[in-house]
């Protein structure tokens, strides 16, 4: 096999999704799960971000962090600090965070208006 | 020696956790070479591709008119990851058929779900043996699905002979609903089959025998 990294072949060009400036919202009930989950440390950060793969091609990706290497668009909603990946920013403006209190199913859920579908979980989107 | 050279497309990704993501959008399992079918939301094959492992680096063998939708597919999914794709096409040949006795220096091999696979550099100006004719013969006498006959983006994996590409239990993929949900009601739809000559709305046809596409249950 030929690999061509030396001579003629170049990595495909990745076209970028440009960029946009994150609106989120969250719920009170979200909000308040955040204080139950943060005290009073406001040291660490609510990192929402996608990864590839799921169901329907794309999981949303919720982590506590202190920092990440990312780079990320830095939002205060309730008194939090929000990051979102700036490579996902085109996948999550406008979503809203709820918290979803129940048995089955129940836990942060997240509203998208980008979303064309999702599968059945509620995991992952398109 | 017996090799048919078929118009496919070779990729060459690297970065980090190349091989889960693409466990994360294949049918297959894929955590080391492999042979696996990427579909779309509604379990459609955008290409059905052979992952080979050179060094820390994955390239994926699929078929050239493909290339454009599956690129697009997975670039579309990298987000922020440190993964690259070049497009080495233009550099290699790929061979399908039976092992022969010698390999060419260079050659990268690979037991791919259409037989051995053997991807060469364009250089070696490796011929094949087989026409398009003995290949398809070879092929619908062995039940062997092919891009752009059985392999379309028409159809869905169980429809072309891949079913046993849908792992049963490897957790979500793209369109993974769709063919679970048609797994456990055993309802697959169409299935590929070999039927004696001659047959209506043939896939690919052999001498005696064709392949074909038709709904069973």
């Amino acid at each position: 096999m030929d690999c061509g990294t030396c001579d003629s072949a170049s990595p495909v060009m990745m076209v970028k999704p440009e960029e946009v400036d994150v609106n989120l919202t969250m719920t009170d009930k979200a909000i308040a799960m955040l204080e139950d989950a943060f005290g009073d440390d406001r040291s660490h950060a609510l990192l929402v971000g996608v990864l590839s793969g799921g169901c329907s091609g794309y999981m949303y990706d919720l982590q506590i962090v202190e920092s990440t290497e990312q780079s990320v668009q830095e939002l205060e909603i309730g008194g939090f600090r929000v990051l979102v990946p700036s490579a996902s920013s085109h996948l999550l403006d406008g979503i809203e965070i709820d918290y979803v209190d129940r048995l089955m199913g129940g836990g942060f859920k997240i509203n998208n208006p980008n979303a064309e579908s999702s599968c059945g979980c509620g995991e992952s989107f398109s | 020696m017996s090799l048919y050279r078929f118009n496919s497309s070779v990729l060459l990704l690297s970065g980090d956790g190349i091989l889960s993501f693409l466990d994360g959008l294949s049918t297959n399992l894929v955590n080391g070479s492999c042979t696996a079918p990427f579909t779309n939301g509604n379990a459609k094959i955008i290409d059905v591709c052979d992952v080979l492992l050179v060094g820390e680096r994955v390239v994926l063998v699929g078929y050239a008119d493909h290339k454009d939708q599956l690129v697009q597919h997975l670039m579309s999914r990298i987000l922020g990851r440190n993964i690259s794709i070049t497009d080495i096409s233009h550099l290699n040949d790929v061979f399908v058929g039976i092992e022969p006795e010698s390999v060419p220096d260079g050659a990268t091999t690979h037991q791919s779900n259409m037989g051995w696979m053997m991807v060469l550099a364009k250089s070696h100006n490796h011929q094949p043996s087989w026409s398009q004719q003995q290949w398809d013969e070879h092929r619908v006498m062995n039940n062997i699905p092919f891009h752009g006959n059985e392999i379309t983006p028409n159809v869905h994996p169980f429809s072309c002979g891949l079913e046993h590409l849908v792992h049963p239990d490897k957790g979500c993929y793209i369109g993974q609903e769709i063919l679970t949900r048609m797994r456990s009601r055993g309802k697959t739809g169409k299935v590929m089959v070999r039927k004696l000559n001659p047959v209506e709305n043939p896939t690919t046809v052999g001498k005696t025998h064709s392949l074909c596409i038709e709904r069973i249950q």
